[in-house]
């Protein structure tokens, strides 16, 4: 039904296409950058932005909600989100691990493995925050065809310091968080195909129609992302991200790492998005100059090469677009050692010997040469006990604890089990490598826990399979440079 | 008071080890046969850590230790090892001096006998307590707080012997099972009437006002805890409440907890309140056989405490174990305590042996350690099974069989049979 609008403007497609309610815009780009070990970073982000729209105010939850009509904004979320009055929403599910050091800061933050979702809510007396946050988190797992029911209350927590509210905060009621990761989710093609019906345009037209579920899922690294943010000058903003890692040098036959969208996604773009108000493709040109691009680009902003794919413009789509090395034979990986691309780098190890006590270290390492100081956070599961009194900062062998201040630890509540234990780095001075390690304990769980984490692309009996953490957010104090 | 000269020499021996770097006392601190979740090191430093922090330490699941420790330890003297070594002294010496009351000898006379020397070097040296005391658990505590219970008891002091008992309850909820036979004790004498049974002595309306004041003492010392946890209630629920809800299921020698990784949570409830009026049901029957010595009735007590409680570290049976010395006399009527030695010579030899397989090596599984823990049980049982056994025993005496041979030619001849009493 609500296709019918939209088949009619593609019937005529050389009208100008703007969208038909004035209070739409929807906007989709593809950001394709070539890292230096030889992987291309893709990223498409595709933005539906209801104007002047307000999120529900939880106090009305009684009442029968204003109807909704929508021609691009997805039917499906809006009516979660207005159901569990959720003001701002973000949902990752990633596979793989997002190498800092090589591929540097993500264009969409939030790149840690499996599924994390994160939403503030208003409080309200009609239905509780946890109620409803219970409710968001099977409707979504409904929507998306991932096992979020399991991200229940005992892996919730509220680490507002670390995700703070992106958009502005409504006045009508005070906001709580609520924050859950299950890191072993794995991501599949089921989970793609839902992605693509929340777009106005699906599979069929515009910079979609190049999301081959087989060669994504084989990248390196793969994530999607739904993001609905509210600004107060904007509206309601949803924002559909997917990120792949692709390494035309593992898949082409010659070791070369030329790419073109036919070898990346097999898949080519037929026609662009009639409702789409900006349509584009920003290939993030590389330093060095012995590339070649194809075709040759009409705008060129500052190592950017754009390519406008809407149809107001008189660009004509191209069938393929492609960046190759022809002075190269073939890719030679940079040899170590590596300035790793971004100021901080983290590794997180488990040392010890035996299944129950072992130490859990974090390395820090601060590779530009002024002082940092940036806050870490970590939750940890339940299961593990960490001995908190055990706990040492290092430089080089060094015991430096007036490194570390603000130290919050929160030991799980009987609501929730896990636990949370932000750690302020109060400064890691320039070019070294800091190491916090803290002893650890794991316990023993009853029958019940163990299967009751489920995954739905793996068979195999959590259990046997080992313990995921979370991943560490790291936030940082002075954003300036980061 | 004069001490045999043997006193202090494993007392000095005992605080030496306390003193000296030993190699290994790490992995004592950790390991699981030594201090359970309720007594261990480790944990006692993560809450004081915890307070230093200005976090409740109660809330985690990781402290379940008492108020008072907690203020002990952060407030008047860190946790040294020389604490538990002082503490394992004053154990040996509150269980001289129940011998001494048993055996009717005054407690300043110092007739130095072996026999004294012996008792005290089987509470030091027995490594059933001594490895728990080396890796600083606190179940040394609770333990010394039992036998000076016993030991004012027998003296006859009353409010001492209160207190004490009350310190000990407030440590280990489990100890309340001591009560009522230390309060016969109390009303009695300590003196051994196991060969001669007589109905009980002492006058039993004295019971309740000794328990009333039982009481006080108990909830002044609810009290003080109640404030150095600055008015919080979840100090109870952590502390005395893992005894019987069982939260922290890290394997231990007790028999409770490999139930209960394998149970659903519907039947939790149940299992935990039968697994804990399983321990109510030994007291009455044991007092009341037992009423004529009520000494032996707590000795009792204790055996089955270090078979049947919740979180058992090898402090508890090795209590049992110890307490055996202060009873010579049925040492002749044991049917089996080699078998019972044996046993736990394998107990202890397996439960170490089956745990570093299982977690360390990851080569054998829950059901070897559980086997060990079982073994550990039959070897406390059977050790409980012969003490009750002989107690009762010695009261049917010996038969003095005389045989004489008529002289006037006869060829037969009569047998007297004659039970004597001792």
């Amino acid at each position: 039904m609500r296709r019918t609008p939209v088949w009619i403007f593609l019937a005529c497609l050389c009208t100008p296409s703007f969208a038909l309610y004035p209070g739409e815009i929807y906007r989709e780009d593809l950001r394709i950058q070539p890292l230096r070990d030889g992987r291309v970073s893709t990223t498409f982000s595709f933005v539906t932005v209801l104007e002047g729209a307000v999120p529900r105010n939880p106090m009305a939850l009684g009442q029968v909600d204003e109807s909704q009509h929508y021609a691009l904004f997805p039917l499906t979320l809006g009516q979660i989100l207005r159901e569990h009055a959720i003001t701002e929403l973000h949902l990752t599910l990633n596979a793989g691990r997002w190498n800092y050091d090589n591929w540097g800061h993500p264009h969409e933050a939030g790149v840690g493995t499996g599924a994390e979702l994160w939403a503030w809510m208003g409080a309200s007396e009609i239905t509780t925050v946890d109620e409803r946050w219970s409710g968001l988190r099977n409707a979504l797992s409904g929507l998306f065809c991932a096992s979020l029911g399991s991200l229940d209350s005992r892996r919730t927590l509220s680490p507002t310091v670390a995700f703070p509210l992106s958009g502005s905060t409504p006045t009508f009621a005070p906001h709580e968080l609520r924050h859950a990761s299950l890191p072993s989710e794995n991501v599949c093609t089921e989970n793609l195909t839902p992605f693509l019906k929340l777009l106005p345009c699906k599979s069929h037209a515009g910079l979609a129609s190049l999301l081959n579920p087989q060669k994504v899922f084989d990248a390196d690294w793969h994530g999607m992302g739904i993001h609905v943010i509210w600004k107060e000058d904007t509206g309601v903003e949803l924002k559909l991200t997917l990120q792949a890692v692709f390494n035309p040098v593992r898949t082409s036959t010659g070791k070369r790492r030329d790419w073109n969208l036919q070898l990346l996604f097999d898949r080519s773009i037929e026609r662009s998005c009639p409702v789409a108000s900006s349509s584009s493709i920003t290939v993030i040109l590389p330093e060095e100059k012995d590339y070649q691009i194809i075709p040759e680009y009409p705008a060129h902003v500052d190592g950017l090469a754009i390519y406008d794919l809407s149809s107001s413009s008189n660009f004509t789509i191209p069938s393929n677009i492609a960046m190759s090395w022809p002075s190269e034979h073939s890719f030679q990986y940079p040899l170590p050692p590596l300035t790793p691309v971004t100021p901080i780098s983290v590794k997180r190890t488990i040392h010890g010997t035996t299944q129950t006590r072992g130490i859990l270290s974090v390395s820090v390492t601060n590779n530009s040469p002024q002082e940092i100081s940036a806050g870490y956070l970590e939750m940890v599961p339940a299961l593990l006990t960490l001995w908190m009194h055990t706990l040492k900062v290092e430089i080089n062998s060094q015991i430096r604890s007036d490194l570390l201040s603000g130290l919050k630890y929160h030991p799980p509540s009987p609501q929730s089990n896990d636990r949370l234990s932000p750690l302020d780095v109060a400064s890691c001075p320039h070019n070294s490598t800091k190491d916090h390690a803290r002893n650890f304990h794991r316990g023993q769980q009853s029958f019940s826990e163990i299967h009751r984490t489920s995954t739905r692309c793996d068979e195999r009996l959590g259990s046997t399979r080992g313990r995921v953490f979370p991943a560490p957010s790291i936030v940082s104090r002075y954003p300036s440079e980061l | 008071m004069n001490t045999p000269p043997a006193f202090s020499v494993p007392v000095c021996l005992r605080l030496l080890l306390a003193v000296l770097p030993l190699p290994g006392q790490d992995l004592l601190k950790h390991d699981h046969q030594l201090s359970s979740p309720l007594t261990s090191y480790l944990r006692l430093n993560e809450g004081l850590w915890l307070l230093d922090n200005n976090i409740n330490p109660y809330i985690g699941g990781a402290f379940h230790h008492s108020p008072l420790l907690l203020s002990l330890f952060s407030t008047i003297v860190p946790p040294l090892p020389i604490i538990w070594a002082v503490s394992d002294g004053m154990g040996a010496w509150a269980l001289l001096r129940i011998w001494r009351a048993r055996q009717g000898l005054s407690s300043q006379n110092g007739t130095r006998s072996n026999v004294e020397n012996l008792i005290v070097s089987v509470y030091l040296l027995n490594p059933y307590l001594l490895l728990p005391s080396l890796a600083l658990s606190t179940s040394t505590f609770e333990n010394t707080f039992t036998l000076l219970a016993l030991m004012f008891a027998s003296e006859g002091k009353v409010s001492s012997a209160l207190l004490a008992i009350a310190f000990a309850v407030h440590l280990t909820p489990s100890s309340i099972f001591l009560l009522l036979p230390i309060l016969m004790v109390l009303v009695s004498s300590p003196v051994s009437h196991l060969a001669s049974p007589h109905p009980f002595h002492g006058s039993l309306r004295r019971i309740p006002f000794l328990f009333g004041e039982f009481t006080l003492y108990w909830l002044v010392l609810v009290g003080a805890a109640c404030i150095i946890t600055g008015g919080n209630w979840s100090w109870v629920r952590a502390s005395w409440g893992a005894s019987l809800t069982l939260p922290d299921l890290t394997p231990n020698p007790s028999l409770w907890w490999y139930f209960f990784t394998e149970m659903f949570d519907h039947f939790r409830p149940f299992f935990l309140m039968v697994f804990s009026v399983h321990l109510v049901i030994y007291i009455l029957p044991i007092c009341v056989k037992f009423q004529h010595d009520p000494l032996y009735a707590t000795f009792l007590l204790v055996g089955v405490l270090g078979i049947f409680k919740a979180y058992l570290t090898l402090a508890d049976p090795g209590l049992f174990l110890s307490m055996i010395s202060i009873f010579p006399e049925v040492h002749g009527y044991l049917r089996h305590p080699i078998i019972t030695t044996l046993l736990h010579l394998h107990a202890a030899l397996l439960l170490p042996l089956q745990h570093v397989l299982w977690v360390s090596e990851g080569r054998g599984n829950a059901n070897f350690y559980y086997a060990a823990s079982l073994v550990m049980g039959m070897a406390g049982g059977a050790g409980l099974v012969d003490a009750c056994w002989a107690g009762m025993r010695i009261a049917v005496g010996d038969a003095k069989v005389w045989a004489e041979e008529k002289v006037d030619g006869e060829k037969g001849k009569v047998v007297w049979w004659e039970v004597v009493q001792q």
